[in-house]
Protein backbone atom coordinates (compact mmCIF):
# COMPACT_ATOMS: atom_id res chain seq x y z
CA UNK A 1 0.00 0.00 0.00
CA UNK A 2 0.98 3.44 -0.76
CA UNK A 3 2.49 5.48 2.45
CA UNK A 4 0.15 8.38 2.67
CA UNK A 5 0.56 11.92 2.37
CA UNK A 6 2.14 13.88 4.29
CA UNK A 7 4.83 11.90 5.70
CA UNK A 8 8.63 12.53 7.43
CA UNK A 9 12.09 10.76 7.03
CA UNK A 10 14.45 11.73 9.03
CA UNK A 11 18.04 11.14 9.27
CA UNK A 12 20.51 11.88 11.72
CA UNK A 13 24.04 11.28 10.45
CA UNK A 14 28.03 12.14 11.21
CA UNK A 15 29.23 15.59 9.71
CA UNK A 16 31.54 13.54 7.30
CA UNK A 17 30.97 14.37 3.93
CA UNK A 18 31.48 10.47 2.62
CA UNK A 19 28.50 9.73 4.16
CA UNK A 20 26.36 12.44 1.71
CA UNK A 21 26.31 9.81 -1.62
CA UNK A 22 23.91 7.34 0.56
CA UNK A 23 22.49 9.71 2.27
CA UNK A 24 21.29 11.97 -1.41
CA UNK A 25 20.46 8.17 -3.29
CA UNK A 26 18.15 7.09 0.11
CA UNK A 27 15.99 10.42 -0.34
CA UNK A 28 16.07 10.08 -4.52
CA UNK A 29 14.40 6.57 -3.70
CA UNK A 30 11.91 7.17 -1.25
CA UNK A 31 10.80 10.01 -3.47
CA UNK A 32 10.43 7.28 -6.82
CA UNK A 33 8.48 4.85 -4.19
CA UNK A 34 6.09 8.12 -3.77
CA UNK A 35 5.46 7.75 -7.16
CA UNK A 36 7.65 11.61 -7.84
CA UNK A 37 8.97 11.66 -11.26
CA UNK A 38 12.69 10.82 -12.00
CA UNK A 39 13.38 14.41 -12.69
CA UNK A 40 12.13 15.42 -9.27
CA UNK A 41 14.35 12.54 -7.64
CA UNK A 42 17.20 14.03 -9.49
CA UNK A 43 17.01 17.26 -8.86
CA UNK A 44 15.70 16.58 -4.97
CA UNK A 45 18.97 14.49 -4.51
CA UNK A 46 21.06 17.58 -5.97
CA UNK A 47 19.79 19.43 -3.28
CA UNK A 48 20.30 17.48 -0.09
CA UNK A 49 23.76 16.86 -2.07
CA UNK A 50 24.07 20.82 -1.54
CA UNK A 51 22.64 21.20 1.44
CA UNK A 52 24.56 18.53 3.33
CA UNK A 53 28.13 19.30 1.11
CA UNK A 54 26.91 22.88 3.09
CA UNK A 55 25.99 21.84 6.71
CA UNK A 56 29.65 19.73 6.75
CA UNK A 57 31.89 22.22 5.47
CA UNK A 58 30.40 24.98 7.46
CA UNK A 59 28.83 23.77 10.48
CA UNK A 60 30.14 22.57 13.65
CA UNK A 61 33.80 21.22 13.04
CA UNK A 62 33.75 19.54 16.42
CA UNK A 63 34.81 15.58 15.85
CA UNK A 64 31.87 14.69 16.84
CA UNK A 65 29.52 16.79 14.45
CA UNK A 66 26.59 15.52 13.29
CA UNK A 67 23.76 16.57 10.56
CA UNK A 68 20.03 16.28 11.21
CA UNK A 69 18.17 15.47 8.26
CA UNK A 70 13.88 15.61 7.77
CA UNK A 71 12.72 15.23 4.62
CA UNK A 72 8.49 16.01 4.66
CA UNK A 73 7.12 14.46 1.73
CA UNK A 74 3.62 16.20 0.70
CA UNK A 75 1.44 14.99 -2.09
CA UNK A 76 2.60 18.22 -4.33
CA UNK A 77 5.97 18.91 -2.59
CA UNK A 78 8.76 18.09 -0.44
CA UNK A 79 10.33 20.42 2.50
CA UNK A 80 13.65 19.32 3.89
CA UNK A 81 14.97 20.78 6.83
CA UNK A 82 18.79 19.85 7.43
CA UNK A 83 19.93 21.30 11.17
CA UNK A 84 23.96 21.45 12.35
CA UNK A 85 25.20 22.08 15.61
CA UNK A 86 26.66 25.34 13.91
CA UNK A 87 29.98 26.89 12.85
CA UNK A 88 32.49 29.16 14.41
CA UNK A 89 31.77 33.10 13.53
CA UNK A 90 33.63 33.58 11.09
CA UNK A 91 31.96 30.06 9.67
CA UNK A 92 28.62 32.08 9.65
CA UNK A 93 29.73 34.84 8.79
CA UNK A 94 30.78 33.39 5.78
CA UNK A 95 27.69 31.62 4.90
CA UNK A 96 25.56 34.19 5.35
CA UNK A 97 27.34 36.25 3.28
CA UNK A 98 27.14 32.96 0.86
CA UNK A 99 23.21 33.31 1.15
CA UNK A 100 23.06 36.78 0.88
CA UNK A 101 25.05 36.40 -2.41
CA UNK A 102 27.40 39.43 -1.72
CA UNK A 103 30.48 37.77 -1.63
CA UNK A 104 33.07 39.45 -3.98
CA UNK A 105 35.54 36.83 -3.92
CA UNK A 106 35.06 34.25 -6.93
CA UNK A 107 32.26 31.73 -6.40
CA UNK A 108 33.80 28.89 -4.38
CA UNK A 109 32.17 25.39 -5.32
CA UNK A 110 30.15 26.44 -2.44
CA UNK A 111 29.12 29.30 -3.33
CA UNK A 112 27.58 27.94 -6.91
CA UNK A 113 26.04 24.96 -4.51
CA UNK A 114 23.31 26.98 -2.69
CA UNK A 115 22.86 28.97 -5.88
CA UNK A 116 21.62 26.15 -7.79
CA UNK A 117 19.57 24.83 -4.49
CA UNK A 118 17.81 28.71 -4.62
CA UNK A 119 17.50 27.45 -8.45
CA UNK A 120 15.60 24.07 -7.82
CA UNK A 121 13.33 25.86 -4.93
CA UNK A 122 10.46 27.58 -4.25
CA UNK A 123 11.56 28.81 -0.98
CA UNK A 124 14.68 28.60 0.83
CA UNK A 125 14.92 29.72 4.78
CA UNK A 126 18.28 30.14 7.27
CA UNK A 127 17.54 30.41 10.76
CA UNK A 128 21.10 30.53 13.02
CA UNK A 129 19.98 30.87 16.41
CA UNK A 130 21.93 32.26 19.67
CA UNK A 131 23.52 28.95 20.14
CA UNK A 132 24.90 29.15 16.45
CA UNK A 133 22.67 26.43 15.50
CA UNK A 134 21.84 26.32 12.12
CA UNK A 135 18.68 25.28 10.32
CA UNK A 136 18.40 25.40 6.61
CA UNK A 137 14.61 24.94 5.23
CA UNK A 138 13.97 24.55 1.53
CA UNK A 139 10.09 23.92 -0.35
CA UNK A 140 10.15 22.43 -3.61
CA UNK A 141 7.40 21.82 -5.49
CA UNK A 142 6.25 18.31 -7.26
CA UNK A 143 5.87 19.88 -11.17
CA UNK A 144 2.53 20.03 -12.53
CA UNK A 145 1.98 17.13 -15.12
CA UNK A 146 1.64 19.54 -17.74
CA UNK A 147 5.29 20.56 -17.95
CA UNK A 148 8.18 18.10 -18.53
CA UNK A 149 8.79 15.76 -16.40
CA UNK B 1 35.00 6.09 0.97
CA UNK B 2 34.00 7.26 -1.84
CA UNK B 3 30.74 7.40 -4.31
CA UNK B 4 31.66 4.94 -7.55
CA UNK B 5 33.38 7.33 -10.53
CA UNK B 6 34.96 4.97 -13.15
CA UNK B 7 37.23 7.28 -15.91
CA UNK B 8 38.28 5.32 -19.01
CA UNK B 9 40.60 6.56 -21.22
CA UNK B 10 40.92 5.91 -25.11
CA UNK B 11 43.82 7.25 -27.88
CA UNK B 12 41.56 9.33 -30.09
CA UNK B 13 42.56 8.52 -34.03
CA UNK B 14 44.76 11.12 -35.31
CA UNK B 15 45.37 13.19 -32.38
CA UNK B 16 48.57 12.04 -31.08
CA UNK B 17 48.53 14.65 -28.27
CA UNK B 18 45.03 13.84 -27.11
CA UNK B 19 42.94 11.72 -24.49
CA UNK B 20 38.71 10.60 -24.80
CA UNK B 21 38.07 9.92 -20.89
CA UNK B 22 34.97 8.18 -20.02
CA UNK B 23 33.48 9.30 -17.35
CA UNK B 24 31.19 6.53 -15.48
CA UNK B 25 29.31 6.80 -12.38
CA UNK B 26 28.61 9.90 -10.44
CA UNK B 27 30.91 12.87 -9.79
CA UNK B 28 30.63 14.40 -6.18
CA UNK B 29 32.31 16.02 -3.32
CA UNK B 30 34.18 12.54 -2.44
CA UNK B 31 35.67 11.72 -5.08
CA UNK B 32 36.35 15.22 -7.01
CA UNK B 33 40.02 14.62 -5.63
CA UNK B 34 40.39 11.12 -7.16
CA UNK B 35 39.30 12.67 -10.55
CA UNK B 36 41.39 15.38 -10.45
CA UNK B 37 44.57 13.56 -9.54
CA UNK B 38 43.97 11.43 -12.40
CA UNK B 39 42.96 14.12 -14.31
CA UNK B 40 46.60 15.98 -13.46
CA UNK B 41 48.68 13.39 -14.19
CA UNK B 42 47.40 13.44 -17.90
CA UNK B 43 48.58 16.99 -17.57
CA UNK B 44 52.11 15.86 -16.02
CA UNK B 45 52.44 13.35 -19.01
CA UNK B 46 51.74 16.77 -21.13
CA UNK B 47 48.44 16.25 -22.57
CA UNK B 48 46.50 19.42 -22.82
CA UNK B 49 43.66 18.50 -25.33
CA UNK B 50 41.22 16.39 -23.40
CA UNK B 51 37.59 14.72 -24.73
CA UNK B 52 35.22 14.25 -22.15
CA UNK B 53 32.16 11.68 -22.94
CA UNK B 54 29.87 12.49 -20.02
CA UNK B 55 27.52 9.73 -21.69
CA UNK B 56 27.57 7.17 -18.17
CA UNK B 57 28.35 9.91 -16.25
CA UNK B 58 24.57 9.85 -14.26
CA UNK B 59 25.57 12.85 -11.57
CA UNK B 60 27.20 16.04 -11.17
CA UNK B 61 27.18 18.39 -8.20
CA UNK B 62 28.53 22.05 -7.64
CA UNK B 63 31.66 20.43 -6.15
CA UNK B 64 31.79 18.32 -9.62
CA UNK B 65 31.20 21.66 -11.93
CA UNK B 66 34.08 23.12 -10.03
CA UNK B 67 36.65 20.68 -11.03
CA UNK B 68 35.33 20.71 -14.55
CA UNK B 69 35.11 24.42 -14.72
CA UNK B 70 39.03 24.09 -13.36
CA UNK B 71 40.13 21.61 -16.10
CA UNK B 72 38.94 23.58 -18.35
CA UNK B 73 40.62 26.55 -17.45
CA UNK B 74 44.10 24.30 -17.22
CA UNK B 75 43.61 22.89 -19.88
CA UNK B 76 42.89 26.52 -21.80
CA UNK B 77 46.11 28.13 -20.33
CA UNK B 78 48.09 25.36 -21.61
CA UNK B 79 46.98 25.82 -24.99
CA UNK B 80 45.14 22.85 -24.95
CA UNK B 81 40.99 22.08 -24.32
CA UNK B 82 38.67 20.05 -22.19
CA UNK B 83 35.53 19.30 -24.36
CA UNK B 84 32.60 17.78 -22.94
CA UNK B 85 29.95 15.76 -25.00
CA UNK B 86 27.08 13.10 -24.38
CA UNK B 87 25.71 15.20 -21.28
CA UNK B 88 22.51 13.48 -19.93
CA UNK B 89 19.70 15.96 -19.76
CA UNK B 90 19.36 16.00 -15.84
CA UNK B 91 23.56 17.17 -15.70
CA UNK B 92 23.28 19.38 -18.35
CA UNK B 93 20.02 21.57 -16.54
CA UNK B 94 22.50 21.90 -13.48
CA UNK B 95 25.07 23.52 -15.60
CA UNK B 96 23.01 25.47 -17.12
CA UNK B 97 21.43 26.62 -13.70
CA UNK B 98 24.41 28.19 -12.77
CA UNK B 99 25.25 29.47 -16.28
CA UNK B 100 28.61 27.26 -16.99
CA UNK B 101 26.78 26.56 -20.35
CA UNK B 102 29.30 29.63 -21.72
CA UNK B 103 32.18 28.34 -19.92
CA UNK B 104 32.54 24.60 -20.87
CA UNK B 105 32.99 23.38 -24.52
CA UNK B 106 29.76 21.29 -25.03
CA UNK B 107 29.13 19.04 -27.77
CA UNK B 108 25.58 16.93 -28.63
CA UNK B 109 27.95 14.25 -30.14
CA UNK B 110 31.36 13.11 -29.34
CA UNK B 111 31.98 13.08 -33.29
CA UNK B 112 31.14 16.87 -32.99
CA UNK B 113 33.53 17.13 -30.62
CA UNK B 114 36.42 15.04 -32.18
CA UNK B 115 35.96 16.66 -35.15
CA UNK B 116 36.10 20.48 -33.46
CA UNK B 117 40.29 19.14 -32.57
CA UNK B 118 40.78 20.23 -36.18
CA UNK C 1 54.64 31.79 6.46
CA UNK C 2 52.84 31.51 9.56
CA UNK C 3 52.95 28.09 11.53
CA UNK C 4 50.56 27.44 14.40
CA UNK C 5 50.12 23.61 15.96
CA UNK C 6 46.63 22.54 18.01
CA UNK C 7 46.06 19.40 19.70
CA UNK C 8 43.31 16.65 19.24
CA UNK C 9 41.27 16.11 22.74
CA UNK C 10 39.94 12.74 21.60
CA UNK C 11 43.68 11.88 20.14
CA UNK C 12 46.81 12.59 22.63
CA UNK C 13 49.23 11.43 19.73
CA UNK C 14 47.76 13.98 17.01
CA UNK C 15 48.99 16.84 16.38
CA UNK C 16 47.60 19.39 13.74
CA UNK C 17 49.99 21.86 11.53
CA UNK C 18 48.59 24.98 10.34
CA UNK C 19 50.38 26.41 7.68
CA UNK C 20 49.53 29.44 5.90
CA UNK C 21 50.68 31.92 3.77
CA UNK C 22 53.94 31.06 0.71
CA UNK C 23 56.07 28.01 1.82
CA UNK C 24 59.36 28.70 -0.31
CA UNK C 25 62.89 27.98 0.29
CA UNK C 26 62.85 30.92 3.70
CA UNK C 27 60.80 28.37 5.78
CA UNK C 28 62.08 25.42 5.50
CA UNK C 29 64.99 25.52 8.87
CA UNK C 30 60.92 26.72 10.70
CA UNK C 31 59.17 23.84 9.13
CA UNK C 32 62.22 20.86 9.95
CA UNK C 33 63.08 22.56 13.28
CA UNK C 34 59.32 21.90 13.88
CA UNK C 35 59.27 18.05 12.57
CA UNK C 36 62.51 17.45 15.10
CA UNK C 37 60.31 18.67 18.21
CA UNK C 38 57.11 16.50 16.91
CA UNK C 39 59.53 13.26 16.57
CA UNK C 40 60.94 13.85 20.17
CA UNK C 41 57.42 13.98 21.41
CA UNK C 42 54.44 11.53 22.03
CA UNK C 43 52.99 12.58 19.21
CA UNK C 44 53.11 10.42 15.65
CA UNK C 45 49.60 11.87 13.39
CA UNK C 46 50.29 14.68 11.92
CA UNK C 47 47.84 16.63 9.58
CA UNK C 48 49.05 19.38 7.90
CA UNK C 49 46.33 21.97 6.89
CA UNK C 50 47.54 23.45 3.89
CA UNK C 51 44.13 25.50 3.63
CA UNK C 52 45.54 28.96 3.47
CA UNK C 53 48.33 28.05 1.56
CA UNK C 54 48.99 30.18 -1.63
CA UNK C 55 52.32 28.87 -2.57
CA UNK C 56 54.31 25.41 -2.01
CA UNK C 57 57.61 25.41 -3.12
CA UNK C 58 60.00 21.83 -3.54
CA UNK C 59 62.33 22.31 -1.21
CA UNK C 60 58.72 22.69 1.62
CA UNK C 61 57.51 19.59 0.35
CA UNK C 62 60.94 17.80 0.79
CA UNK C 63 60.96 18.92 4.65
CA UNK C 64 57.47 17.50 4.63
CA UNK C 65 58.05 13.64 3.29
CA UNK C 66 61.23 14.37 5.52
CA UNK C 67 58.79 14.67 8.40
CA UNK C 68 56.91 11.58 7.24
CA UNK C 69 59.16 9.51 6.94
CA UNK C 70 60.61 10.45 10.75
CA UNK C 71 56.56 9.90 12.36
CA UNK C 72 56.08 6.67 9.95
CA UNK C 73 59.38 5.20 11.98
CA UNK C 74 57.05 6.41 14.66
CA UNK C 75 54.40 3.72 13.78
CA UNK C 76 51.81 6.98 12.94
CA UNK C 77 51.88 8.97 9.30
CA UNK C 78 51.77 12.72 8.15
CA UNK C 79 48.61 13.38 5.77
CA UNK C 80 47.73 16.89 4.11
CA UNK C 81 44.49 18.57 4.00
CA UNK C 82 42.44 21.41 2.76
CA UNK C 83 44.11 21.70 -0.39
CA UNK C 84 43.11 24.37 -2.90
CA UNK C 85 42.58 22.98 -6.59
CA UNK C 86 45.55 25.08 -7.57
CA UNK C 87 48.01 23.52 -4.38
CA UNK C 88 47.06 20.06 -5.51
CA UNK C 89 47.29 20.36 -9.02
CA UNK C 90 51.27 21.94 -8.15
CA UNK C 91 51.40 18.98 -5.84
CA UNK C 92 50.21 16.60 -8.49
CA UNK C 93 52.90 17.77 -10.79
CA UNK C 94 55.43 17.10 -8.01
CA UNK C 95 54.37 13.99 -7.72
CA UNK C 96 53.21 14.13 -4.07
CA UNK C 97 49.74 13.31 -4.02
CA UNK C 98 51.59 9.53 -4.53
CA UNK C 99 53.50 10.31 -1.52
CA UNK C 100 50.96 11.89 1.00
CA UNK C 101 47.55 10.69 1.57
CA UNK C 102 45.27 14.17 0.96
CA UNK C 103 42.14 14.79 2.90
CA UNK C 104 39.59 17.83 1.84
CA UNK C 105 39.39 19.03 4.95
CA UNK C 106 40.98 18.14 9.07
CA UNK C 107 37.67 16.87 10.25
CA UNK C 108 37.87 14.37 6.98
CA UNK C 109 41.36 13.15 7.74
CA UNK C 110 40.58 12.50 11.94
CA UNK C 111 37.51 10.84 11.28
CA UNK C 112 39.99 8.45 8.85
CA UNK C 113 42.20 8.26 11.73
CA UNK C 114 39.96 7.46 14.19
CA UNK C 115 38.35 5.08 11.69
CA UNK C 116 41.68 2.92 11.45
CA UNK C 117 43.42 3.18 14.94
CA UNK C 118 40.46 2.29 17.19
CA UNK C 119 37.10 1.51 18.27
CA UNK C 120 35.35 4.66 17.08
CA UNK C 121 32.12 3.31 16.20
CA UNK C 122 29.64 5.34 14.28
CA UNK C 123 25.81 5.98 14.18
CA UNK C 124 23.04 6.49 11.60
CA UNK C 125 19.71 6.95 12.87
CA UNK C 126 16.80 6.74 10.36
CA UNK C 127 13.30 7.44 11.32
CA UNK C 128 10.37 6.42 8.80
CA UNK C 129 6.75 5.39 8.71
CA UNK C 130 5.65 2.24 9.26
CA UNK C 131 4.76 0.84 5.72
CA UNK C 132 6.47 -1.65 3.28
CA UNK C 133 7.41 0.66 0.21
CA UNK C 134 9.94 2.30 2.42
CA UNK C 135 11.72 -0.62 3.42
CA UNK C 136 13.62 -0.99 0.48
CA UNK C 137 15.28 2.28 0.13
CA UNK C 138 16.44 2.07 4.01
CA UNK C 139 17.92 -1.20 3.69
CA UNK C 140 20.21 0.15 0.59
CA UNK C 141 20.80 3.21 2.55
CA UNK C 142 22.35 0.90 5.48
CA UNK C 143 24.37 -0.96 2.42
CA UNK C 144 25.48 1.80 0.70
CA UNK C 145 27.16 2.85 4.24
CA UNK C 146 29.05 -0.51 4.98
CA UNK C 147 30.33 -0.28 1.53
CA UNK C 148 31.17 2.85 2.11
CA UNK C 149 32.61 1.98 5.37
CA UNK C 150 35.10 -0.94 3.61
CA UNK C 151 32.80 -4.05 4.40
CA UNK C 152 32.96 -6.85 1.32
CA UNK C 153 30.07 -7.11 -0.97
CA UNK C 154 28.64 -10.14 0.85
CA UNK C 155 28.91 -8.83 4.12
CA UNK C 156 27.03 -6.01 2.90
CA UNK C 157 25.01 -8.44 1.40
CA UNK C 158 24.12 -9.96 4.62
CA UNK C 159 23.53 -6.84 6.63
CA UNK C 160 21.46 -5.88 4.15
CA UNK C 161 19.22 -9.06 4.21
CA UNK C 162 19.14 -8.46 7.87
CA UNK C 163 17.33 -4.97 7.74
CA UNK C 164 14.99 -5.77 5.59
CA UNK C 165 13.76 -9.06 7.63
CA UNK C 166 14.50 -6.69 10.87
CA UNK C 167 11.92 -3.69 9.09
CA UNK C 168 9.48 -5.72 7.55
CA UNK C 169 8.69 -7.78 10.60
CA UNK C 170 8.54 -4.67 12.53
CA UNK C 171 5.99 -3.57 9.61
CA UNK C 172 3.74 -6.20 9.18
CA UNK C 173 3.90 -7.42 13.22
CA UNK C 174 3.53 -4.02 14.70
CA UNK C 175 1.07 -1.55 15.70
CA UNK C 176 -0.52 -0.62 12.22
CA UNK C 177 -1.58 2.78 10.75
CA UNK C 178 -0.29 5.36 8.74
CA UNK C 179 1.16 7.61 11.67
CA UNK C 180 3.10 4.34 13.31
CA UNK C 181 7.08 4.97 13.07
CA UNK C 182 9.93 2.85 12.68
CA UNK C 183 13.43 3.86 14.25
CA UNK C 184 16.44 2.49 13.15
CA UNK C 185 19.59 2.80 14.38
CA UNK C 186 23.04 1.46 13.02
CA UNK C 187 26.33 1.52 14.64
CA UNK C 188 29.23 0.67 12.43
CA UNK C 189 32.82 0.06 13.61
CA UNK C 190 35.84 -1.56 11.27
CA UNK C 191 34.88 -4.88 13.03
CA UNK C 192 31.26 -5.23 13.76
CA UNK C 193 27.59 -3.42 12.69
CA UNK C 194 25.07 -3.38 15.20
CA UNK C 195 21.27 -2.71 14.30
CA UNK C 196 18.16 -1.72 16.92
CA UNK C 197 15.42 -1.25 15.44
CA UNK C 198 12.45 -0.14 17.53
CA UNK C 199 8.58 0.33 16.82
CA UNK C 200 5.35 0.34 18.47
CA UNK C 201 3.71 -2.63 19.78
CA UNK C 202 0.13 -4.12 17.69
CA UNK C 203 -1.48 -4.91 21.49
CA UNK C 204 -3.58 -7.63 20.22
CA UNK C 205 0.02 -9.46 19.39
CA UNK C 206 1.96 -8.79 21.77
CA UNK C 207 1.51 -12.01 23.62
CA UNK C 208 1.18 -14.09 20.76
CA UNK C 209 4.85 -12.82 20.00
CA UNK C 210 6.84 -12.87 23.19
CA UNK C 211 5.92 -16.77 22.38
CA UNK C 212 7.32 -17.03 18.99
CA UNK C 213 10.09 -14.75 20.51
CA UNK C 214 11.41 -17.30 23.32
CA UNK C 215 15.19 -17.39 23.13
CA UNK C 216 15.18 -20.66 22.26
CA UNK C 217 12.74 -21.09 19.73
CA UNK C 218 14.08 -18.45 17.38
CA UNK C 219 16.10 -20.51 14.83
CA UNK C 220 14.39 -24.08 15.40
CA UNK C 221 11.43 -22.86 13.30
CA UNK C 222 11.04 -24.96 10.31
CA UNK C 223 11.57 -23.72 6.81
CA UNK C 224 7.61 -24.59 6.35
CA UNK C 225 6.34 -22.71 9.21
CA UNK C 226 4.28 -19.88 8.11
CA UNK C 227 5.77 -17.14 10.92
CA UNK C 228 8.79 -16.70 11.80
CA UNK C 229 11.01 -17.46 8.75
CA UNK C 230 12.80 -14.51 8.96
CA UNK C 231 13.71 -14.05 12.68
CA UNK C 232 14.93 -17.33 11.96
CA UNK C 233 17.10 -16.30 8.53
CA UNK C 234 18.15 -13.19 10.56
CA UNK C 235 19.63 -15.00 13.37
CA UNK C 236 21.25 -17.67 10.83
CA UNK C 237 23.29 -14.13 9.16
CA UNK C 238 23.79 -12.64 12.60
CA UNK C 239 26.31 -13.29 15.95
CA UNK C 240 23.71 -12.13 18.09
CA UNK C 241 20.42 -11.22 18.10
CA UNK C 242 17.93 -10.39 20.65
CA UNK C 243 14.10 -9.42 20.72
CA UNK C 244 12.34 -7.46 23.36
CA UNK C 245 8.40 -6.99 22.97
CA UNK C 246 6.19 -5.32 25.53
CA UNK C 247 3.34 -2.98 25.50
CA UNK C 248 5.45 -0.31 25.16
CA UNK C 249 6.88 -1.35 22.09
CA UNK C 250 9.19 -3.89 20.39
CA UNK C 251 12.65 -3.48 19.92
CA UNK C 252 15.22 -5.90 17.99
CA UNK C 253 18.73 -5.80 18.23
CA UNK C 254 21.28 -7.50 15.98
CA UNK C 255 24.73 -7.72 15.59
CA UNK C 256 27.33 -8.97 12.98
CA UNK C 257 30.57 -9.04 13.23
CA UNK C 258 32.83 -8.06 9.79
CA UNK C 259 33.99 -11.44 7.64
CA UNK C 260 35.36 -10.08 4.79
Amino acid sequence: MNIRFPYKVELSFPGDLEYIPSIRKFVSEVLLVSQFSPKFAYRSEIIVDEICNNAVNYGSQADDARIELVCEIFEDRIEFTIKDQGGSKDHLERLQSVLQNDSNEEKSHNGLGLEIVRMLSESLNVVIDDKHLTSVHIVRKREDKTQSS
Amino acid sequence: MESQIELVYEDIRGHGHAKLIKFIGDLDATNVETVLEKVCNLFNDGIYTIIADFKKLRYVNSTGLGILLHFSKSAREKGGCFKIANINENVYEIIEIIGATSLLEIYDELSEAIAALE
Amino acid sequence: MIIETKEVAALPNTIIVQLSGELDFECITQISDLFIQIEKSDKNFAIVDLTAVSLISSAVLGELMGGRKRLIEKGGDLVLAGLKMDIRTKLGLMGATKIFRIFSDIRSALNSYKWENGSHPEQVKISFPSNLNIVPPVRQLVSRITKQKGYGNRDSFRIETIVDEVCNNAVEHGKQGDDQRINLQLQIDPDKVEIDVVNTSDPDKVESLKTLLHPHEIGEIKAEEKRGRGLALIKMLSDELSVNCSESGTSVHVKKKREE
